[in-house]
């Protein structure tokens, strides 16, 4: 056999092992594949053409949507309430299923079904997953509710990872002994903190929760201002207690149970059933799926946390991290250069079973009717809507958020077995 | 040992008033006035009538609001703005407080806000005891939608133009010159709030404190002595409303848990016996569908199937059949759901045995054993099994708290009235004293379901230690 220089560091060890397992790389292709769909979703399915001529020459109004949606261009008026199936053309390309998830074909409405002769000129035109009670096609639904799977998935286990890692690693590393502050910042800590949630959080709560409802780049924007508030105040911490230091007593260091508290933090979280506290939030404010992401993520982090906590206790008594303490580094350059990465692999076998997670709680949420607005359909809602629908019509959407699941429970595998040595055969 | 278990039982005490004050103050927080809900009628119950009346029902609704608490402040204190008065919570009506809010935000002038808000109560009440004729009944219809606006609205443009539209609709009909007056008071104080407008003051803190006469003093200090209340909804006491959810939901998760581990056992011990061939890989291969399948799904389909759809007509669907029925009777409606509680937790299961067996099968003694003969039924059953049995049982200790807080998923599904939906209904009718004590339930019994995990596994495996090592 011919000898094959192989790379030995950790993450090309990882990558040979996660390609042995057929199953696991051909769900990463899938989940691709379906990544794509979502993100052209609009050119897939859409009662608008992808292209057409006409007197004015060719027009792409699909294009034409997003620059009008980042302000480039203006929407032309003869273009509003037109029934784009039924215009006049020179020539034109409609996209592969030529409806949007809300175009209502009132000659298809109250489920046609997929297995019967439809109403409509051709092929071209067939509803091929029927269409609901308002004569919407299923399929475009479903099309466009991939977006919404993988935007929930995605951005909520980006929020629960952020938390997680950060509370977790604070809990694993510091533990209850190795964080120390002075009397004196405890102190001015202490006083602050009402102050700092008063300006950061709660004057501001009009202006972050009418954000949410407006858009996720203006929610971010509040977000931002809220966070410098607060760290301001942090900062106000820090010099109002340099003086302070100088007193004995004050300037004494105490040592901070950090590991308690952030343990007692995820018993709470774990105690209370999750879905209650979910819904609890979601019906507080304005549905949108802005928040069943957010609300997602900030509860479901306890586990990242845990998983990073159990890595860095191990880690944080290795050598090459009292290394970094004697060669004199800060805690902080210790925690996220050299502790944290060695800690990250469990992370991404919690994110993938996370990002599952994470798709099937929106699912139900539509399913139930709680803080999906009205008008966007998802894989849930379709499904809720099957209650009151022929057979045939629960079978889509419910096997999407199957595949969806399974595809990411089978990364989540195939991590498993990348990542942890133990388990080499 | 027991130093540990008291120490555990210790902690749960914080943790356990954490987890009060956060379900409290997100139920308080849900949009929704309970009052309203009990009384009936909704938003319109002291809408509608002659004055005299309608004095009557807001005195009722007063009268039901104190009865329940809930004209006491929230909590014992309170970190607020210059801007908003430390009475605001008197101000019962849900919507009426939640605009008042909006004004404050927009204006921060308590004193002209005050004086807004009372004008046009005024104003309402003086619509109501004009006399209908003829022909001012539409603009009488059309002043109480405004009225509603002014209530329930306070953006400056929503707000201006409902007053423009009741100017109108005074100047349509001489007989709504009566209440010209009212409409000139409402008109002048809205225009004295804007103008002497100073949003600044929502940028002082200012902090109240209430001292022990509040909700959540009154709720906990009950709760602590046993008393939980009486449901919202139907008047009963919670706690028997608990107890009949209780016994629905574990009647289910029970059977479902035995089942489970009847049949995941035996499963799990077969694919480790065959570890990696073929058998194996069909059977992990069908167990990993199980647990990727939705319950919801495949709840909705077995009900489309099954349950009388387009298909057959086989089992029940709704509820657990009614208390006198035959045990036959039961074992029908229980059916679908049984199913559907079952199928994932098998593949967790004996994904779990599978594992702990091929762990045991690997180890010295059922080498030893081998090479001394004894049969492979012996090693595999007498041997193995016994030993890799303990962690699959601990398991159990997790399981335990969800089997008793229910799912909600499938009981709203199934409209099984057991703890799920019992939550989730509460928490829709804003049924706070039932929403607290299943929450605080489910949570002490979550909180001792690890602790007993966490014992098991110090009895299973002796080299965990939970005495402080320093």
């Amino acid at each position: 056999m011919e000898p094959v220089q192989l790379k030995q560091d950790y993450w090309s060890y990882v990558k040979r092992q996660f390609k042995k397992n057929k199953r696991a790389v051909f769900s990463g292709w899938m989940v691709l594949l379906l990544m794509t769909i979502a993100i052209f979703a609009d050119f897939i399915a859409n009662e608008k053409p992808l292209a057409f001529k006409d007197e004015s020459g060719w027009n792409f109004p699909i294009v034409k949507e997003y620059g009008v949606k980042i302000g480039i261009t203006e929407w032309p008026s003869a273009w509003n309430n037109l029934k784009w199936a039924e215009k006049e053309y020179q020539s034109v390309i409609f996209p592969l299923i030529p409806y949007s998830p809300n175009t209502q074909d009132y000659r298809n409405a109250q489920f046609a079904s997929p297995f019967e002769p439809q109403d409509i000129e051709s092929k071209r035109w067939r509803h091929w997953l029927g269409t609901e009670a308002l004569g919407r096609d299923v399929l475009s639904a479903m099309i466009h509710g991939t977006r919404i799977a993988f935007m929930v998935g995605f951005v909520s286990m980006f929020l629960a990872t952020l938390i997680g890692v950060v509370l977790g690693s604070m809990a694993g590393y510091f533990g209850d002994d190795r964080l120390k502050m002075s009397r004196a910042s405890i102190l001015w800590f202490i006083i602050l903190i009402i102050p700092a949630y008063f300006y950061s959080l709660q004057s501001r709560t009009h202006l972050l929760s009418n954000a949410i409802g407006e858009s996720f780049l203006l929610f971010l924007f509040q977000l931002v201002v809220s966070i410098i508030i607060f760290v301001l105040f942090m900062v106000g911490v820090w010099v109002l207690s340099r003086p302070f230091k100088r007193i004995k007593w004050l300037g004494q260091k105490v040592s901070i149970p950090v590991d308690i508290v952030i343990q007692r933090l995820i018993e709470v979280l774990v105690s209370i059933p999750g879905l209650f506290l979910i819904i609890a939030i979601v019906a507080i404010a304005k549905p949108s799926i802005m928040l069943i992401m957010a609300v997602i993520g900030l509860t479901s982090w306890t586990e990242i946390a845990r998983f990073i906590r159990a890595e860095l206790l191990r880690v944080r008594n290795l050598e090459y991290i009292e290394a970094a303490h004697a060669l004199g580094f800060s805690n902080i350059r210790t925690l996220f250069k050299h502790a944290i990465p060695n800690a990250i692999s469990p992370v991404l076998i919690a994110l993938a079973f996370g990002i599952a997670a994470a798709i099937l709680i929106e699912s139900f949420l539509s399913f139930i009717g709680i803080g999906i607005p009205p008008e966007v359909l998802t894989w849930g809602k379709l499904l809720s809507l099957s209650r009151s629908a022929p057979w045939w019509f629960a079978i889509a959407p419910g096997f999407a958020i199957f595949i969806m699941i399974t595809l990411f429970n089978l990364l989540g595998e195939g991590l498993t077995d990348a990542l942890d040595p133990r388990q080499k055969r | 040992m027991l130093n540990y278990i008291v120490k555990r039982i210790l902690i749960f005490i914080p943790t356990l008033f954490v987890i009060s004050l956060i379900t409290f103050m997100l139920s308080v927080s849900v949009p929704g006035d309970p009052v309203e809900q009990i009384l009936g009628g909704g938003g319109s119950a002291g809408e509608i009538g002659q004055s005299s009346s309608r004095l009557a029902s807001e005195q009722s609704y007063i009268d039901k609001r104190r009865e329940l608490g809930l004209d006491l402040p929230v909590f014992y204190l309170s970190l607020s703005n210059a801007a908003t008065p430390d009475t605001l919570y008197k101000i019962y009506r849900k919507p009426h407080h939640d605009n008042l809010e909006q004004l404050i935000q927009l204006y921060g002038n308590w004193d002209y806000i005050q004086n807004y808000y009372l004008s046009v109560q005024k104003l309402d009440l003086a619509i109501s005891d004009l006399a209908t004729d003829s022909l001012n009944a539409e603009a009488k219809i059309g002043m109480r939608d405004e009225i509603f606006t002014l209530f329930n609205q306070s953006q400056p443009s929503l707000v201006q133009s409902a007053l423009g539209r009741m100017k109108e609709h005074i100047a349509s009909s001489s007989s709504m010159g009566g209440i010209s007056d009212e409409m000139q008071n409402t008109l002048d104080s809205y225009n004295d709030m804007i103008l002497n407008a100073t949003p600044y003051k929502n940028y002082i803190p200012q902090f109240h404190f209430y001292g022990t006469v509040n909700q959540y003093h009154r709720w906990i200090t009950k709760f602590v002595v046993g008393d939980f209340g009486i449901s919202y909804q139907d008047g009963r006491p919670v706690k028997e409303a608990v107890w009949t959810a209780v016994g629905k939901t574990l009647l289910i998760s029970v059977l479902s848990i035995i089942l489970t581990y009847l049949i995941a056992i035996p499963i799990g011990v077969f694919s480790a016996k065959n570890k990696n061939n073929l058998a194996d890989q069909i059977v992990t291969t069908i167990l990993f569908i199980l647990y990727s399948l939705p319950s919801f799904w495949v709840a909705t389909l077995l009900i489309t199937f099954f349950g009388g759809g387009d298909f057959f007509d086989w089992f029940p669907t709704y509820g657990l059949g009614n208390e006198g029925d035959s045990f036959l009777e039961k074992a029908h409606h229980l059916v679908l759901p049984l199913f559907c509680w079952t199928y994932g937790g098998l593949a967790f299961v004996s994904r779990q045995m599978r594992g702990s067996m091929i762990n045991s099968l690997s180890q010295d003694y059922i080498r030893t054993s081998r090479a001394k003969g004894v049969s492979e039924t012996a090693v595999l059953w007498k041997h193995a099994f016994k030993n890799s049995l303990l962690p699959v049982i601990t398991l159990f200790a997790s399981v335990f708290p969800m089997a008793i807080s229910g799912s909600i998923v499938l009981e709203i599904i199934f409209s099984i009235p057991g703890m799920g939906k019992l939550a989730f209904d509460a928490l829709s009718a804003r049924n706070y004293p039932m929403v607290y004590t299943v929450v605080m339930f489910s949570a002490v019994v979550t909180m001792l379901g690890y602790l007993v995990a966490d014992i098991c596994y110090a009895i299973v495996d002796p080299r965990i230690s939970y005495s402080n090592k320093k």
